[in-house]
């Protein structure tokens, strides 16, 4: 794709801590038609990164990469993914990208950067400095052993209030693999900031005085994300409010869009009162609150503000006030996040998990958000907190740790839901101290290894929501049937994909999503209402295969993919259909050079089997569908005892999830018994070379049968 | 009357339901009439002496485009503009002093066409604003109506009170929906 004029700004800042080199490439001549994101760190792991390498290994890589949207006004705009052999895929460490929202994408942009390339290992720590074409790598002694907060006001301090700041605390510098890497204080992305640390990077600071270029024509670019935001909703693109309003013929109780008129700011000083109508563009950032979402009403009084990332204007990181917690638990008043972030601390005590309205709940979030912003420490999407309830209540922990380190652990704390008891346990997993803190610090596959628990035990109880290689579900068939079974299967890590629920949980009644369902995906068959799921159809592998291009493409383009794709948008004048033709319109624009949908789609799918190709490769294996694309039991089981396609059930039948994968590997172009591309589908997509490495190895359908 | 007086009186006819509707009211035809004669329309509503204003008016709403109206709780029709008082608003606004039709009205329609129950907590909020007594007390009136006997209730494993008809969600399908629903925002 020869896209030179726009929306790159054309280099590729490599720098190499072994050597203290420093260096930039073109963007376009080697990455170019991998766009951005994950697209170009799939690229450096496969062209330099052997199989075999390890996530704390100086030779692996980590490749903090933008999109090519970022850094524009384009809607929720602000991703940067983290690419890198991610450290808690079990049992052996695999591909896999953190993400993160915040500012530091744009910033790497207006500094002149498409992505960044770490490697090596520096000595003794530093940080990475980056003022527009003057990088240096500079020592960080001083900020090694420091939280994430005052690592970032150090560095903003000596850099000046323009920069942004991605750091890692505690658990990175311990090379946790649960360690994370956290931007603009609360922005974080899981699992690479222990490879940070391995490498002894304490931070990157980003300062940037340049500008992304459109080279479209600019008033059909206003015209474009004016018309982006009609059809955004709210958090999750939820395109109908949870409360009945003059202007809308639906509503939806569960709706994530619940501001509304005479709801208030309480925190804010003065509080700021709703008003107006919300369906106006400029009201946008009102409809959510993801603190009163997930923790109930209450939570309007403590709200500050909605926060969020760059050029988004949906605010989903709710900041919220709350000075009880200051006397209580000596912590700062103030924090910020949204979703599993928000609840962080919440949900490790079963009396306070999903609680509403709770004032313990509420503090117990706040220290959560308060000490795992700070030490960086990753939740692997809840199964951190899933984790600690099972090994607790199921007796794992009186039975394997020895006697001396569980009487120091507050357990009274815990069983009466204090949340003091956080104020133990964070630390101890970030410092990897005990038996304890080092198996939570490594994640879920640790606790197998480590104490000789048989993956089963996690992988046929549902309430753990595990689902495979050391992850969970994220969003399978609770939500989406068959096609979340199948985009469940595809990742080394969980699978990070809000394509397809976003459509699911719009807020649209049925007959409705089935009418856009069959106008993208070919036909209302293509979704099921939850719970009530018919037999596996060619057309949810289809969506399914579209859900899992459009997040790779959200990640290469560097919008949010927890907000998109716009599918179904709140306007009942266009039968509340939304654009599928958005992201390949902006690019366009951005660049000016001409992209349908399709071909952007394509573009997508090189991307997404990129992804396929270094997992065959590091895993040694082409049979992906019997070693690789696994389920849990417990989506075959009904706590009722329902059998398959009962309404009111998830349960799945084995023989039809069989054929939901034919599909899904028919409609990929794979080969439908090992669910491997052949050398002839890497070269359709522009990906030859992949297909001739991975053939010499014998590790395509052909040859490695 | 010309072509001219004919459009002026549409536009003036459309107007002022849209009026309405931007004030989140539901407009009937003699309130309608009313305010249009104290605009001036006297004339062009009654051509001739013996004509009825009401008929003539009758005629002029139903060419208005995108205009919807309804028979009332009342059994006065009533007009709204959709596109600022939409359908499902309007028929809230017309239930709003009778409770148990509220209820009913809302119940049937979430089983029917999304098809979900609803938490009773929504009833609490706006723009129902019910006392949580109005709500159980609606909701027991409704029990012991003939024609309400498909409202019925479930509670979820952790209490929460859900709201169905039996006529368009079966109980099992219905507390499948209430526990998925109640247990969304530990599965973000």
């Amino acid at each position: 794709m020869a896209v030179r004029s726009g929306g790159f700004v054309g280099k590729v800042l490599r720098v190499d801590l072994s050597t203290g080199k420093i260096g930039t490439e073109d963007t376009l001549e080697r990455y170019g038609a991998l766009l951005g994101g994950a697209g170009i760190g799939y690229r450096v792991l496969w062209d330099e990164v052997p199989a075999g390498t390890g996530p704390f290994d100086p030779a692996n890589k980590l490749v903090f990469a933008a999109g090519v949207l970022v850094g524009t006004s384009v809607p929720c705009n602000g991703r940067t993914t983290i690419t890198t052999i991610f450290p808690t895929c079990w049992p052996r460490p695999l591909v896999g990208s953190g993400h993160m929202g915040g500012h530091f994408a744009a910033k790497l942009k207006y500094a002149g950067y498409d992505a960044l390339i770490v490697e090596g290992k520096a000595e003794r720590p530093v940080w990475l400095m980056i003022r527009d074409a003057h990088v240096e790598i500079r020592d960080a002694g001083h900020l090694w052993g420091t939280g994430i907060r005052r690592t970032t006001l150090e560095l903003s301090q000596e850099m000046g209030p323009d920069c942004v700041v991605a750091a890692i605390g505690q658990a990175g510098e311990n090379q946790a693999p649960m360690g994370m890497v956290v931007n603009s204080v609360s922005h974080s992305a899981g699992g690479v900031g222990g490879v940070m640390g391995g490498k002894n990077l304490k931070a990157v600071a980003v300062q940037g005085s340049g500008a992304v270029r459109i080279a479209g024509d600019k008033g059909a670019w206003e015209a474009l994300v004016k018309f982006h935001l009609s059809l955004l909703g709210g958090n999750n693109q939820h395109v109908v409010p949870s409360f009945p309003t003059p202007q809308a013929e639906y509503y939806n109780p569960a709706s994530r869009w619940i501001g509304q008129p005479g709801k208030r700011w309480g925190a804010a000083k003065p509080p700021v009162e709703i008003t107006g109508a919300l369906r106006d563009p400029n009201r946008i950032a009102y409809r959510t609150n993801s603190a009163a979402y997930f923790l109930g009403d209450e939570a309007w009084k403590y709200t500050v503000r909605g926060n969020g990332c760059t050029a988004c204007p949906i605010r989903c990181h709710t900041m919220l006030k709350v000075p009880s917690v200051t006397t209580k638990y000596g912590i700062p008043d103030t924090a910020q996040n949204t979703c599993v972030a928000l609840m962080f601390g919440r949900s490790f005590f079963t009396q306070l998990a999903g609680k509403k309205n709770s004032e313990t709940a509420i503090e117990a979030c706040m220290v959560g958000m308060h000490l795992a912003d700070d030490v960086g420490l990753w939740s692997n999407y809840g199964q951190l907190q899933r984790d600690l309830r099972k090994l607790y209540e199921g007796g794992y922990l009186k039975a394997r740790l020895g006697s001396k380190e569980y009487a120091s652990i507050p357990w009274d704390k815990y069983d009466n839901a204090d949340p003091a008891f956080l104020l133990d346990l964070i630390p101890r997993i970030a410092n990897r101290q005990g038996e304890l803190g080092e198996v939570l610090s490594r994640g879920t596959g640790a606790i197998f290894d480590h104490w000789s628990i048989p993956e089963t035990e996690w992988a046929k109880d549902h309430t753990t929501t595990y689902w495979k290689m050391g992850h969970p579900k994220h969003h399978a068939n609770e939500d989406d049937g068959q096609c979340g079974v199948i985009i469940n299967t595809q990742y080394n890590r969980d699978a990070q994909c809000h394509s397809h629920t976003n459509f699911v949980r719009n807020g649209l009644p049925l007959a409705v999503q089935k009418k856009l369902a069959a106008a993208i995906w070919g036909s209302p068959d293509a979704l099921d209402a939850p719970g009530d799921y018919t037999p596996a159809n060619v057309h949810k592998a289809r969506r399914a295969k579209w859900s899992l291009l459009r997040k790779e493409l959200h990640d290469a383009l560097g919008v949010c993919n927890w907000m998109g794709p716009w599918a179904a948008s709140p306007l009942q004048e266009r039968g509340y259909a939304g654009d599928d033709s958005l992201e390949s319109k902006f690019l366009s624009l951005a660049t000016g050079q001409t992209v349908d949908r399709e071909g952007l789609d394509r573009a997508a799918e090189r991307i997404f089997t990129l992804h396929r190709a270094l997992t065959i490769r590091d895993m040694g294996q082409v049979n992906m569908r019997a070693e690789h694309d696994l389920v849990p039991p417990w989506i075959f089981e009904d706590q009722n005892g329902a059998a398959p396609f009962t309404k009111g059930s998830i349960r799945m039948d084995p023989a039809d999830i069989a054929r939901a994968m034919d599909f899904y590997y028919e409609v990929m172009g794979w080969d439908k018994d090992t669910g491997a591309p052949g050398k002839a589908r890497y070269a359709e997509l522009g990906l030859a070379d992949v297909g001739d490495t991975l053939a010499a190895a014998k590790l395509t359908p052909e040859t490695g049968k | 009357m010309s072509e001219a007086d004919e459009d002026d009186l549409a536009r003036a006819a459309l107007e002022t339901v849209r009026e309405a509707s931007a004030a989140m009211c539901l407009i009937a035809a003699d309130e309608i009439l009313e305010r249009l004669l104290a605009k001036g329309f006297a004339e062009r509503l009654q051509t001739t002496p013996e004509a009825d204003p009401c008929l003539r008016l009758a005629a002029v709403l139903s060419g208005l485009p995108g205009i919807a109206s309804f028979e009332s709780l009342s059994g006065r029709t009533v007009y709204h503009d959709p596109a600022l008082l939409s359908r499902t608003y309007a028929r809230i606004l017309d239930h709003k002093d009778a409770p148990e039709l509220l209820l009913a009205a809302e119940i049937r329609s979430n089983s029917r066409d999304y098809t979900r129950p609803l938490p009773v907590e929504l009833f609490e909020k706006t723009p129902f604003d019910l006392a949580p007594e109005t709500i159980e007390a609606a909701l027991k009136a409704l029990s012991c109506g003939q024609e309400f006997q498909d409202i019925t209730s479930l509670t979820t494993a952790a209490g929460a009170v859900y709201l169905f008809s039996t006529r368009y969600l079966k109980r099992g399908y219905a507390v499948f929906l209430a526990e998925q629903d109640a247990s969304l925002t530990m599965n973000p």
